[in-house]
């Protein structure tokens, strides 16, 4: 794992390729010493829960889709940063009003309330060259839940 | 991605998850679900023993297992849950509902 961009050019196998590089890191020998296999864990399933929510919601009519990922260590903690040329939305609008909506063990619903319990200093915003870009930091001291009814 | 299933007696249904339950998965893992409840099945052992990702759909799918089998006095369980899908576990806290056991044999034997 180092600091490089990957650029992906198909929802249809955007998900395996992300997998395919989460496999390759969690082998010791691409995971840097510092980064605990929990943090890995962590990252993966933040990541997992934004590129699903990009294949199943997002709107990319304007132009072939173009998603780049980018992870780097830093320290024990792992920063990240996901831009797409979809058409966005209104992340801090959903944050505000998609909790209070949620019900008793919900089937729907909680992939972007997981993405912010498990991350910190999450920032979503338009760039200059047309670009989506979510950036987070997974944390090695991580301890915040999602609080679900049961 | 599909799923393996055994019944195990009249009411028990083990699923090995295999690699991922999620958005990819969720609805046949539904559906194979449905199945079984018509079937019979009340008690569910979910093995995740290879399982490398369950994301917010599959956890979805499992709730709604979970209501469809607990006003029949069913259970849904989890076994050999490996270090990805714990994190989840912790994540979302539903150890508070799912009880989990180190295999599928230990998850049996309570349910038996």
């Amino acid at each position: 794992m180092d600091d490089t961009l990957y650029r992906f050019q198909s929802l249809d196998t955007l998900i395996e390729e992300v997998h395919t590089l989460f496999d390759q890191w969690e082998r010791s020998e691409h995971r840097p010493p510092a980064i605990a296999l929990r943090t890995m864990y962590l990252v993966k399933l933040a990541v997992h829960e934004w590129v699903a929510n990009l294949i199943q919601h997002a709107s990319f009519h304007h132009a072939p889709p173009q998603v780049q990922l980018r992870i780097r260590p830093s320290g024990s903690d792992v920063c990240c940063m996901i831009a797409d040329n979809s058409d966005g939305f209104d992340l801090q609008a959903y944050f505000e009003t998609a909790p209070s909506a949620l019900q008793a063990f919900p089937e729907r619903g909680t992939g972007l309330l997981i993405l912010q319990s498990c991350t910190e200093e999450l920032s979503y915003e338009r760039t200059s060259d047309g670009f989506n870009r979510l950036s987070f930091r997974v944390s090695a001291d991580q301890d915040s839940w999602l609080s679900i009814l049961y | 991605m599909s799923f393996d299933l055994d019944t195990t007696n009249d009411d028990t249904t083990v699923v090995h998850i295999g690699k991922a339950l999620d958005f990819r998965n969720a609805a046949e893992f539904k559906k194979l679900c449905q199945e079984r409840v018509r079937d019979g099945s009340r008690n569910f052992v979910l093995d995740f023993s290879d399982t490398g990702i369950l994301d917010s759909t599959g956890l979805g799918s499992i709730f709604s297992l979970y209501r469809q089998v607990s006003p029949l006095n069913g259970q849904v369980v989890f076994a050999a849950v490996s270090r990805p899908v714990q994190v989840v576990v912790q994540l979302t806290r539903t150890y508070k509902v799912f009880r989990q056991f180190p295999s599928v044999q230990d998850a049996q034997e309570a349910l038996n």
